[in-house]
């Protein structure tokens, strides 16, 4: 037909059939618009269907397609065949410091479990009765936040933190953010709440600042600044209580 | 490694390996940039040879002034400097990266922000070396 | 903090002075016990120089941790680097009290 091709060289990984992970190559049709998820679909569908992996909306919004292209964490569904170079093939293995559980799918339950441990949703001493009305936001205390709301929870800042791959432990750049995010919202009141896991040493002391988690970020939310102003504020709320141990800022 | 969950198929854990920051070239730039610590570090130490002299009489101090005119000392002064001066920039276009700057309602962009803190650090520099050269 | 210093400090001693490019006494012995001896001149300096070795004490010891990988004795690595730059600071304070 013509039409040009290019190697896709896939991460295997069938515990069923070796106790090891291997690579299958694949060579797939393209054009200028398909993306590494597009081939990764081609590939099960007419190629070997016993491939595995996620994906969704393919279109940068739901997270769930998130692989290593070429060893950098990236979307698949945003990842152009046309941006790769034309010999050599293209790499796509599972994200970089998760278990694998199967072919390209990770496991992700310790990202989850650290997210919950941040408390990402609205914590208030008394809940506003429906009756009284919205919470009111002026413009300025929207733009406070906005930014780091937009996470997708897509886990590319967890695959391109070196600290997540050394330290299990650490709470990671997107569980951070989000915790900052709900910190800046002024209808938010479970600053305090949020302190105890945020100031321990697998918060955001870990983090030194490598500033990958902002590079490989799809929807610029800026974990790094995040995890940077989350220390200054513990450190400034550490030494406040030092000097003034009656508690009498939240 | 596989480690088996509960009965389920095993999921594989891949070791981390130890040159992980030789592995992409963000890697490696991050490396680097923690490396010049090292070049600060030192340039700490001559400061304090330099006041050791000093605290030991004109001999020593006129001695290590030589030294710091061979050109040993010049080669090695550039690098630490080069050193320096990279960590002094990175330095500084992160706190810029970070630190929000706040007029009335409007936030400062970033890049104003760095403009700014790079003319402090210019500025106090000259302060610095009027003050040590000619004051 | 002393990042923005240090590099006018090096550009001077380090290559200036070897270079002619400053004025005949101004490192002179003389003109150098002046100018340190003076207090606020002390302080500058002392945070100077100590500062800088905590913070590379503390990046040092990440880069011990992270990238050379080695993960035991965190007190033992944590004891050093410190220990290190509160020896550096020790040695600072008595190079300026003598001076």
């Amino acid at each position: 037909m013509g039409k040009r091709t290019k190697m896709l060289r896939v991460a295997r990984y069938r515990p069923e059939r070796a106790p090891t992970p291997y690579f299958d190559e694949y060579e797939v049709p393209y054009a200028d618009d398909t993306v590494v998820l597009d081939a990764l679909n081609h590939i099960k569908d007419d190629i070997d269907g016993s491939l595995s992996f996620r994906w969704s909306c393919r279109m940068g919004v739901c997270g769930s397609c998130g692989m290593m292209v070429n060893g950098e964490p990236r979307l698949t569904c945003a990842a152009f065949l046309r941006e790769f170079p034309a010999r050599s093939a293209i790499v796509v293995e599972p994200l970089q410091y998760f278990p694998v559980i199967r072919d390209l799918v990770v496991d992700m339950s310790d990202f989850l479990d650290k997210l919950k441990e941040v408390k990402p949703w609205m914590i208030r001493a008394e809940e506003k009765a429906v009756e009284a009305g919205e919470y009111l936001q002026t413009p300025e205390e929207i733009d406070v936040y906005t930014q780091f709301s937009g996470c997708i929870n897509c886990m590319l800042c967890y695959s391109a933190c070196p600290v997540v791959g050394q330290d299990p432990e650490f709470l990671g750049p997107a569980a951070i953010a989000l915790a900052h995010r709900y910190n800046l919202d002024s209808r938010d009141e479970g600053r305090a709440e949020r302190r105890e896991v945020l100031g321990q040493e697998t918060g955001v002391w870990d983090c030194t600042f490598v500033g990958a988690c902002t590079e490989v970020c799809p929807k610029d939310v800026d974990p790094a600044a995040a995890i940077q102003r989350s220390k200054v504020e513990a450190a400034t709320h550490g030494l406040q209580a030092l000097v003034w141990p009656f508690g009498r800022r939240a | 490694m596989s480690v088996t969950q509960g009965g389920r198929s095993p999921v594989y854990v891949r070791p981390m390996p130890r040159t992980w920051w030789l592995r992409t070239r963000r890697y490696r730039r991050f490396a680097i940039r923690e490396l010049t610590s090292v070049a600060v570090t030192a340039s700490s130490v001559i400061l304090l040879a330099l006041l050791f002299a000093l605290s030991r009489g004109r001999d020593a101090y006129e001695g290590f002034l030589g030294w710091l005119d061979s050109s040993g000392a010049v080669v090695l002064s550039a690098i630490i400097l080069a050193g320096v001066l990279y960590h002094t920039i990175t330095w500084l276009r992160l706190t810029a990266h970070i630190q929000v700057v706040r007029l009335g309602r409007r936030v400062l962009p970033r890049h104003l922000v760095l403009a700014g803190l790079l003319t402090l650090w210019v500025a106090v520099s000259a302060i610095v070396a009027y003050l040590h050269i000619w004051l | 903090m002393a990042a923005l210093l240090l590099p006018v400090h090096v550009a001077i001693l380090g290559i200036a002075l070897a270079a002619g490019w400053l004025p005949s006494d101004a490192l002179s012995y003389e003109r150098a016990l002046d100018l340190v001896r003076h207090p606020i001149t002390k302080v500058y300096l002392g945070v100077l120089v100590a500062l800088p070795l905590y913070h590379a004490a503390h990046r040092l010891r990440f880069v011990i941790h992270h990238q050379l990988g080695l993960h035991g004795g965190r007190r033992l690595v944590a004891a050093a680097c410190y220990g290190t730059a509160l020896a550096g600071t020790a040695l600072t304070v008595v190079a300026l009290v003598r001076i």
